[in-house]
């Protein structure tokens, strides 16, 4: 098991916006947990990269304890994350914001091959250079904090809400990046979404958060029709309200 | 156990921190009045102006959330105004020849001359709030900085009618312990029943979101304009005894190292309950002196001079490293027989 | 016309020095959200720096009379250890509070470092003089002298600000430092050290106050235990007035004030001059008022104040 969350608890203030959570990521998976608004699925990742602290449980990685690590040791330990809503680096142009992802590593030769590997996935950020990562569209600043966390070449990467505000073409594009990337370099994938659609199209396997707590786990082969997720997302109670408008 | 089910004991609880406090204060003030130590009597009353200095600021700043560096200003509004009415008649002319001529020719009792000059810092706050309060979070603090250095530039330039520089003296040494001791429990309660009241809790609503609060209404604007001049007031009168406990007054005092100390006691004590501004100003008043006392040596005994003021710096840091939210973690001290749950859980104010 | 020129270089000489303090406030606000009141303490500790540690009514020059590279070599690392110091040993504690509460940290800092100040070299102002050939004053051209100084301190301040806008945009660890600055926890992430780079602005802010403590001191001569207070007010308006967080801003800040303070000096009938303290402040609230955000908008200014 690559990752392993291991009924973790985490607070904000009083209230707790975890309670007891565990999710595994094995080796070459692509994972995904989905979970309505205010679920704690930023908040697990975020736990995850040591932003957050568990107030108890336990997360591993390759087999290390990481709670209690600061997020760049947590990053220099090969997982890296693209938060929810982008955060690029605005006043830095597009180059600056992709070396600020190879801060942490070594392998001088490397990078460069690496660089000029993200500049072809994403021919969008090699014309813009040189250009304030402000200026971006919203999808090209996606495409600019994937590419940017690739460089930290993580053996996982968490991605909170990839789709969140792009255009049904453009999250198509995304994903098949990120399946592309699987398969080329072996990366581990763990990602939020809202809606389960298109987890149950790319994941292997699927977790269902609701209001702090795991739902529902499992491999997506056997979840295709959709009911238990339906079920785990919305409670029991709204199971019964047939409405179609809810598109979750 | 005491069950609060009797009128007279349902007051007493609600009242109960602002009960505590007074007695202790009373105690503590009864205390030096029998042992008759004039040394210990100094203390005893910079102590309990600075509690209605801290009390004052606690409720400007405890309830709103803004740190306010500017209410220093409001104290030298009030203590020069107050030494302009009663301050030395026969030297009045030398010292602020600018006073116009019914100043110069009158002397007012020390009562109505504290609370015109409380009146007056609450007129200059309502003036400078109506534009300071309009800013919020690090804008609102910096702006009362500004308005504290505008305050101070301008007394200290407006000699004819400060002294400027020097020192205007011979005020009466009216601030006695007991004086100090009745200004500090109007004070006390006065921020007590503010925090109770609709108004207190429409401006701490705002301090705890201000989204939420003006969404449901809250004017906040007007709520922190309330909240500022009531508190200037109140330092305004600060500064009237601040004057007549020293017997003289000078434009230095106000300026950065009061509004340090004094926030300092603030914030040591737990800016959001008035418990901790009194706790504040007890405990690092009690740590000044004592190292004062060193500094002059106690038997064969003494630390180097101005080595007091630098552990009180040390003290101030340390407190801040390890307990961010105060001594008292912001909590007031709260009922302590068996009550039940809600009153309880009212008194304890949520951080 | 002389006059005017005279004045335009005080003006200039005057904005650069504020623009310095304020840059030294604007990069330790840039990263860690903390308005330190300290940094005029620090630059009173470069002053002090130059004599031998004594309370005695005159003061012995030490590294104030060594050769003029190894002067400002070490008065420079002086203050650079001390802002370390308050880093490792003071704000590293507390990078988690309100900006209001590392503020009066700061201030407690600052009164601190002061009384350590009087504690050992007592209260009485101190002569010292250092750079005496820079107090001369330069013909420019007929009729027109100013002093050398002024032109010394305009030019150390853009060697720096070229020196510092180098080093953020063409070194890796200047980039990662605007990017800290822009969104802390992002940078994070990424694994840039959030402790090295809050040290390294520390060292730069230092760095900066050990230039200006030996600007000030050669132009006053004079060292007092508060001396670090009234300038570091006039950092804290530039500051201020070009925006939180903004480097850029800073340094339009700190020229906006050196200009405003001296043409108000050289405009205001007497009687009012007096009082210009007071209407700087006053301007610096209407300006607040106007642009609570400051003069120089940033994106990370506009999320954090
Ligand atoms: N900084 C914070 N302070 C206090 N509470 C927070 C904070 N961030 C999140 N919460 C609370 O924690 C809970 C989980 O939030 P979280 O952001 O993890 O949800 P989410 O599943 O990512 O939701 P969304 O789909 O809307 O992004 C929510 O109830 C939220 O209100
Ligand atoms: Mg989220």
């Amino acid at each position: 098991m690559l990752l392993s969350v291991d009924n973790i608890t985490v607070h904000y203030s009083r209230l707790p916006a975890l309670r007891e959570v565990s999710v595994f990521v094995d080796e070459g998976e692509i994972v995904c947990i989905v979970g309505p608004n205010g679920a704690g699925k930023s908040t697990t990742l975020l736990s995850i990269s040591g932003v957050l602290n568990p107030t108890s449980g336990d997360i591993t990685f390759d087999g290390k304890r990481i709670n209690g690590m600061s997020p760049e040791a947590v990053a220099r330990a090969g997982i890296s994350q693209v938060p929810e809503g982008r955060h690029v680096f605005t006043t830095l142009n597009v180059e600056e914001n992709l070396r600020i992802g190879t801060s942490i590593r070594q392998d001088r030769s490397d990078i460069e091959k690496d660089f000029k590997k993200v500049l072809e996935i994403f021919p969008v950020l090699a014309e813009r250079r040189k250009q304030a990562a402000g200026k971006l569209s919203g999808g090209e600043q996606q495409m600019l904090v994937i590419g940017r966390a690739l460089l930290t070449s993580p053996r996982i990467m968490t991605i909170d809400e990839p789709s969140l505000g792009l255009a049904p073409n453009l999250v198509d594009r995304v994903y098949e990046t990120l399946l592309e990337l699987r398969k080329d370099r072996g990366l581990t994938l763990l990602i939020v979404e809202q809606s389960s659609e298109r987890a149950l199209k790319s994941a292997d396997r699927l977790y269902v958060l609701r209001s702090g707590q795991m739902q529902l786990e499992g491999n997506v082969a056997d979840l295709q029709d959709g009911e238990k997720v339906r079920q785990a997302y919305f409670g029991f109670e709204e199971s019964t309200t047939d409405d179609d408008e809810v598109a979750f | 156990m005491i069950e609060a089910n009797t009128p007279l004991l349902r007051l007493v609880r609600t009242f109960w921190p602002l009960i505590i406090l007074s007695l202790a204060l009373l105690i503590i003030v009864a205390i030096v009045d029998f042992t008759g130590d004039i040394i210990l009597a100094q203390t005893l009353v910079e102590g309990l102006v600075r509690i209605v200095i801290v009390a004052a600021l606690y409720i400007f700043i405890g309830n709103s959330g803004i740190i306010s560096f500017g209410h220093i200003g409001f104290m030298m509004i009030g203590a020069y105004a107050t030494a302009w009415q009663t301050c030395c008649p026969y030297t009045r002319e030398m010292f602020m020849p600018g006073l116009p001529v019914y100043l110069l020719n009158n002397t007012h009792h020390f009562i109505p001359a504290i609370l015109l000059g409380g009146l007056l810092a609450a007129v200059a706050a309502l003036i400078t709030g109506l534009a300071i309060m309009r800013l919020s979070g690090i804008a609102a603090s910096i702006g009362t900085f500004a308005l504290m250095m505008v305050f101070y530039s301008v007394y200290l330039r407006w000699s004819t009618w400060t002294s400027g520089a020097s020192s205007v003296v011979g005020l009466p040494t009216t601030t006695t312990p007991w004086v100090g001791y009745v200004y500090a429990v109007i004070t006390l309660a006065a921020a007590f029943l503010y925090s109770r009241s609709k108004w207190g809790l429409a401006l701490r609503a705002s301090r705890d979101d201000e989204v939420a609060a003006r969404a449901s209404g809250v004017n906040v604007f007007r709520q922190r304009l309330l909240a500022f001049v009531v508190s200037a007031f109140f330092c305004g009168m600060a500064g009237g005894l601040f004057g007549h406990f020293l017997g003289m007054l000078t434009v230095d005092s106000f300026h950065l190292s009061m509004t340090f100390i004094t926030l300092s006691m603030l914030v040591l004590g737990g800016m959001q309950s008035l418990s901790g501004a009194v706790v504040g100003v007890v405990v690092l008043s009690f740590v000044i002196d004592v190292l004062r006392r060193l500094e002059t040596g106690v038997g064969n005994f003494s630390i180097p001079t101005s080595s007091a003021e630098v552990f009180v710096g040390i003290t101030i840091i340390l407190i801040l490293i390890f307990r961010p939210s105060g001594i008292t973690g912001n909590a007031e001290i709260y009922w302590p027989f068996k009550a039940d749950v809600s009153a309880s859980a009212a008194m304890k104010r949520q951080s | 016309m002389d006059y005017i020129i005279q004045t335009v270089i005080s003006a200039l000489s005057f904005g650069s020095f504020y623009a310095l303090g304020a840059l030294g406030i604007g990069l330790l606000f840039s990263v860690l959200r903390l308005i330190n009141f300290a940094h005029g303490d620090f630059i009173t500790i470069g002053g002090f720096a130059l004599i031998v540690p004594s309370s005695a009514v005159v003061a012995t020059v030490l590294i104030g009379g060594f050769h003029p590279v190894l002067l400002v070599i070490c008065v420079v690392a002086i203050v650079i250890i001390v802002a370390l110091l308050s880093y490792f040993l003071v704000f590293q504690h507390v990078q988690n509070s309100s900006p209001a509460t590392m503020m009066i940290v700061s201030f407690a800092l600052g009164y601190t470092l002061q009384n350590i100040i009087l504690m050992i070299y007592g209260g009485r102002p101190k002569a010292v003089n250092i750079f005496p050939e820079l107090t001369g004053q330069v013909q420019i051209s007929d009729g027109v002298s100013v002093q050398i100084l002024q032109l010394v301190i305009i030019a150390v301040t853009w060697i720096l600000l070229i020196a510092l806008v180098l080093f953020l945009r063409r070194t890796k660890v200047g980039v990662q430092m605007r990017a800290a600055a822009e969104d802390f926890r992002m940078a994070r992430m990424l694994g840039v050290n959030g402790k090295s780079v809050i040290a390294l602005a520390f060292i730069l802010s230092g760095l900066l106050a050990g230039i200006m403590a030996l600007l000030f001191v050669t132009q006053t001569g004079v060292l007092t235990f508060r001396m670090g207070t009234p300038i570091m007010l006039f950092f804290f308006i530039a500051t201020v007035i070009g925006g939180m967080g903004s480097l850029v801003g800073a340094v339009v800040g700190g020229y906006a004030v050196g200009i405003v303070s001296v043409v108000l000096a050289a405009v205001l009938p007497g009687d009012i001059r007096i009082f210009r303290d007071a209407l700087v402040f006053l301007i610096v609230i209407i300006i607040l008022l106007g642009r609570p955000q400051g003069l120089v908008l940033t994106k990370s200014a506009k999320d954090r104040v």
